[in-house]
């Protein structure tokens, strides 16, 4: 279900909400967003738990590190209420640490809707969803996913380097200074054989006949329907709706401007 | 030009884990995001590379946009939000190239160049992750941190790529490589 939402669109809802997002500093509407977030991508994903787990967590403990450091080094439009916690210089008051809970679940939040994004997204149809719902020029397009099937590529010519090296006889490298001049070694040959590579592929789509005009018919015809505007509709409305909640609790809180 | 996008997309990825490191590190001490600073001004440094090689309008902004909506397509877990992020970083060093009317390249251009970037981001950053909860000193140290990791990472380090890169011949069909190419000629003469 969400697999089949334009790309583009659901690109523009993790834009917007993320935008909206960064407006509130308190801890209940990140809380209720990352709740809904993670139900949508589960219900309508079709994304196992294991891998979503596997690579959510340490964003968690990233999140924490985040909220920690919000909590010692605070600013004192931020520091109100009574304090909670001291040792050595640091006084941690109440209001702080409802501010970096408040960060941590943002960050969080962001997270959350980039995974959702990029566990449902196919790079290829997300390029071309630019293309053709954003009028993003063709020979950029194009020439990003001719780039892109190249990555693994350069796995193998980094291999091949490696050996060329050794076969020379160029040692595994110890020490710090070395290990600078081996990157040296490794990155300008990589980047000198992707340039002539781009030039090669570039003459090639020119010479079967890619102009790059925009006036051009697609294979893979990619459409914005009723359901991708409800989509990013619904992402909307529970945002405002978790904003409504958060105020009518009386903790809004935006941009440190209580409400 | 979308190539060297992809290659520096990847010398992202890679930095991105090296930054992980030093960021998992520095987090006993309380300062975990802060270490992520001193290297934050790799991610300006194919800014620095297209516009001195390319030399032309757009470059910085447009390479610098391919590289974050590269790293989306990897599957970078910053998602769609890299792409803005991305194009305000690019749109930082586009601004001081478009100031010298895309004519001046020297040393001290591309350096600020990457300062411009990191106060591009930083003022994003301060927005989307609320640094405004953060004490004015700390935000102070990690903008001064930032800026000089954009005048080093991006600024010298990508100077010094381009030249290396030029050296090799693979530039020739482009601005930098004619001028190394003409160089050579008047030393030769």
């Amino acid at each position: 279900m969400l697999a089949t939402i334009n790309p583009t669109i659901k690109a523009i809802t993790v834009f917007i909400t993320g935008v909206l997002l960064a407006f509130l500093y308190d801890p209940i509407t990140p809380l209720i967003y990352l709740i809904f977030t993670i139900l949508v991508t589960f219900l309508f994903g079709n994304i196992s738990l294991k891998r979503w787990l596997m690579l959510f967590t340490p964003f968690v403990f990233l999140s924490i590190g985040f909220a920690w450091m919000t909590m010692l080094y605070s600013s004192s439009s931020y520091a109100g209420g009574e304090v909670v916690l001291s040792f050595w210089w640091f006084e941690i008051t109440r209001e702080t640490v409802m501010v970096a809970i408040s960060l941590a679940l943002r960050s969080l939040c962001f997270t959350a809707l980039s995974f959702m994004f990029i566990l449902t997204t196919d790079s290829t149809k997300f390029m071309l969803s630019l293309m053709q719902q954003l009028r993003l020029p063709p020979k950029l397009t194009f020439g990003i996913l001719a780039g892109y099937r190249f990555l693994p590529t350069f796995k193998y010519e980094l291999e091949i380097l490696r050996k060329a090296h050794r076969i020379r006889g160029v040692t595994q490298s110890k020490g710090i200074k070395e290990k600078i001049m081996q990157v040296r070694r490794y990155l300008l040959p990589l980047l000198a054989n992707a340039i002539r590579k781009a030039e090669r592929v570039a003459v090639a789509m020119e010479s079967k006949g890619f102009t790059g005009s925009r006036d051009r018919t697609h294979y893979h015809e990619l459409r914005v329907t009723k359901r991708d505007w409800l989509f990013l509709a619904a992402f909307l409305l529970v945002f405002f709706g978790s904003v409504l909640i958060t105020y009518q609790l009386g903790y809004l809180n935006i941009f440190g401007r209580k409400i | 030009m979308s190539i060297l996008g992809v290659v520096f997309a990847v010398i992202y990825l890679l930095f991105y884990l090296f930054g992980q490191g030093l960021r998992n590190f520095l987090t006993p001490f309380g300062l975990g995001p802060f270490g992520y600073e001193f290297i934050y001004g790799i991610w300006f440094v194919v800014s620095v590379i297209t516009a001195y090689i390319i030399r032309k309008p757009g470059a910085a902004l447009i390479s610098e946009t391919i590289a974050g909506l590269v790293q989306v397509l990897i599957g970078s877990p910053a998602g769609p939000q890299l792409i803005l992020s991305a194009f305000i970083q690019g749109l930082g060093a586009e601004a001081v190239f478009a100031s010298t009317r895309y004519k001046n390249y020297r040393t001290r251009v591309l350096v600020l160049a990457g300062v411009s970037s990191a106060v591009f981001s930083f003022v994003w950053a301060w927005f989307v992750s609320g640094f405004s909860a953060l004490s004015p000193i700390l935000v102070t140290a990690m903008l001064i941190v930032r800026m000089i990791s954009g005048a080093l990472l991006a600024g010298l380090l990508g100077k010094w790529i381009s030249d290396q890169l030029a050296k090799t011949g693979v530039l020739r069909g482009y601005a930098l490589g004619k001028e190394l190419l003409a160089q050579r000629e008047q030393e030769a003469s």
